[in-house]
């Protein structure tokens, strides 16, 4: 098995494979982490912040839905469509490299044995 | 005990945050209902028990099911793990109660999802065999490290136990009129029947039914309510804010907690705490592979988004058609049963007592299904983690299951015990102090392991003791404890969520420690985390796979 890592680690592809994914997934994970800061910070700091104040504001005269409950369940959806975006990427993209990455090391590893 | 049964409301009052004395026997006929439903759920739930029982013999069955849960299945699992009745009467009953505010635990608990997918789901599947002290003890040493993670996850699922059989304990209670510890210890007892016989498969297969039907039931309520206003939010929110005494003010920011500090560590323990939380990391040991690891966290993200959508319209419903109903309302004018019992309420009003039946029912599957997730992950701990990789590291299969099977009877029975004991206990409380311990124990050592090449086991076992007390610790000794239950005047730690405080000691615990240790083994550890790398991101050499 440590062969076959060793193999693994000397693939350029493999780089390329988890540079890729960890670039996806730092990114992603810091616009939910934002968002979630941004909702948290604003129930915390409203309405004296200036990211907050208009939070409470109805999005149109005569109505009596908020800016606040607009970004919640814009929130909710956007945290949907991260997480299909990167499934999108991950099982498709990503699995095809892994595959390839993994199946030329076995075949090396097989080759010295 | 017939008459203090006919005291009581046939309204399962779900007395979740506030436990209040509740007036008069409501509807007799609702109950009946309820009672139907639930007997079909729990023969139903049998017979899966006794099919799955004949499929489980090995520790693999047992833990992960066989590792045959295919992607839906198990993200209808996670979503059910997840929901539960805390989740759905608690989260509607604050937005019931506190309008905008009520929403911080739908957005912070739902943004936990996207987070484990992109940065734990498929390394943890790649890594471990049954819980996730299997992928830290790859490069860790494996005795302190199980002890911790046990720890953790120990201390995690009873507190979140306690809170489940206490709220189930009130439910059933009202429900057939049974007193309340019979009533605990008939949820106890089915719980240890499904997890002992059944194991995973069933209960999996629990956790799935349930979710569809709380899905289901809730999405009924939220039309039923919708159809009132043309399928208007507008209107509805208008006619909430009509009925609130804080009047426009609900649909902004600033009602529920005052304090900052308070709200981020919050919003921490909401976030982080998923990630920790023993009993859903454990699913992702019940599929295939790292593939269908990531389409179960999409389902389940997908899922609990819309149950949380549901929860929001149903929270605000109830504020325009519950609040203000004197129908529903005792002789102070509050909410029969406490807030909690808004959504209860709200089906009631708005699909009459068939309605109100069906969901008491479904309130108390959801129970039953999070008690025996939570039970079975307890248990692994116990006799995966400590007894077959610490005490007994060369026991036989069968051993381990048997070992699995008694550490589930003694949990069950301990829960049931601190049921009784915790009669009166704030059960949202308790459940958050779970996602605490999740956040500041088991979330930094896992995180650490899998990213950080630098920590060694005296780092992560530093940390991993200093987040375990200190979020027990300011549980103790904050305002809840020391002032509510032991009656003390003044609370030394002022802080209600000691969530963030925790999980900063825990990781600058486990990152100083890991930096000064210049013991050989950390040279190996450290040396070891290529190897550990290259398996999580190719799923080469996990388990399940041929090497």
């Amino acid at each position: 098995m440590q062969d076959i890592y060793r193999q693994i680690f000397k693939d350029p592809r493999f780089h390329e494979l988890q540079r890729k994914r960890s670039r996806l997934s730092w990114t992603l994970a810091a616009i939910v982490i934002a968002n979630a800061a941004w909702y948290v910070l604003a129930t915390a700091f409203y309405p004296e912040a200036a990211f907050a104040r208009f939070w409470g504001q109805p999005i149109s005269e005569g109505t009596a839905t908020t800016w606040g409950i607009i970004i919640g369940l814009a929130q909710t959806v956007l945290f949907i469509l991260l997480v299909l975006y990167y499934i999108h990427r991950a099982n498709g993209e990503f699995e095809v490299l892994k595959e390839a990455v993994v199946a030329d090391a076995l075949r090396v590893a097989g080759k010295q044995s | 005990m017939m008459r203090d049964a006919m005291l009581k409301p046939l309204v399962p009052a779900l007395l979740l945050l506030a436990p209040t004395a509740v007036s008069a026997a409501e509807s007799v006929n609702s109950g009946g209902i309820a009672i139907t439903f639930f007997i079909v759920f729990v023969a139903a739930t049998l017979a899966i028990t006794w099919w799955a029982a004949r499929r489980t013999h090995t520790t693999h069955d047992f833990y992960a099911a066989g590792g045959n849960i295919s992607g839906l299945q198990n993200g209808l699992a996670i979503a059910g793990d997840f929901m539960s009745a805390a989740s759905f009467l608690g989260v509607s009953g604050l937005i019931f109660g506190f309008g905008f505010d009520g929403l911080i635990y739908a957005v912070g608990g739902l943004a936990g999802w996207p987070l484990v997918l992109f940065l734990l789901s498929e390394r943890l599947k790649n890594l471990g065999k049954y819980t996730f002290a299997d992928a830290v003890t790859l490069r860790l040493a494996a005795t302190p490290i199980r002890c911790l993670a046990a720890s953790g996850s120990l201390v995690a699922v009873v507190l979140y136990l306690i809170g489940q059989m206490v709220g189930a304990g009130k439910l059933i209670e009202v429900l057939f009129g049974l007193n309340y510890s019979v009533a605990v210890g008939c949820v106890g007892t089915l719980m240890i029947v499904y997890v002992c016989f059944g194991g995973m498969l069933a209960t999996t297969w629990v956790q799935i039914i349930k979710a569809v039907l709380l899905l289901g039931g809730a999405s009924l309520v939220t039309v039923l309510v919708l159809a009132q206003f043309n399928f208007s939010l507008n209107q509805l929110l208008m006619a909430a804010l009509k009925q609130h005494a804080r009047g426009v003010a609900v649909l902004a920011p600033g009602g529920l907690v005052h304090d900052p500090v308070s709200v981020v560590s919050l919003g921490t323990a909401l976030v982080f705490g998923t990630a920790g939380l023993p009993h859903i990391l454990m699913r992702f040991f019940t599929v295939p592979n790292a593939r269908e690891a990531r389409r179960s966290v999409f389902f389940a993200t997908a899922f609990i988004g819309y149950f949380y959508m549901l929860t929001f319209v149903i929270g605000f419903g109830a504020m325009a058609l519950v609040l203000g109903n004197p129908q529903f309302a005792d002789a102070t004018g509050r909410l029969l049963g406490g807030d909690n019992m808004a959504a209860i309420h709200l089906a009631h009003a708005a699909g009459g007592p068939l309605l109100l039946g069906f969901m008491s029912a479904v309130c108390f599957a959801t129970i039953l299904a999070v008690v025996s997730g939570l039970t079975l992950s307890g248990a692994s701990a116990i006799s995966h983690d400590l007894y077959a990789s610490v005490f007994r590291p060369n026991a036989s299969e069968q051993e381990v299951v048997r070992v699995s099977r008694y550490a589930t009877i003694v949990l069950g029975v301990v829960a049931v015990l601190l049921a009784l004991l915790f009669e009166s206990q704030n059960v949202a409380y308790l459940v958050l102090m779970a996602f605490t311990v999740g956040a500041s124990v088991n979330f930094p050592l896992l995180f650490l392991a899998l990213f950080w090449r630098n920590l060694t086991t005296s780092g992560a076992l530093t940390g991993g003791v200093m987040g375990l007390v200190t979020a027990v610790g300011c549980i103790v000794l904050g305002p809840t404890v020391w002032v509510e239950v032991l009656g003390n005047a003044e609370p030394i730690v002022p802080y209600k969520y000691p969530a963030l405080f925790a999980m900063c000691a825990s990781f600058s615990g486990s990152i100083v420690v890991s930096l000064l240790d210049r013991s050989a083994r950390a040279t190996r550890e450290r040396a070891g985390f290529n190897a550990q790398y290259i398996r999580s991101q190719t799923g080469l050499g996990a388990e399940g796979t041929p090497a």
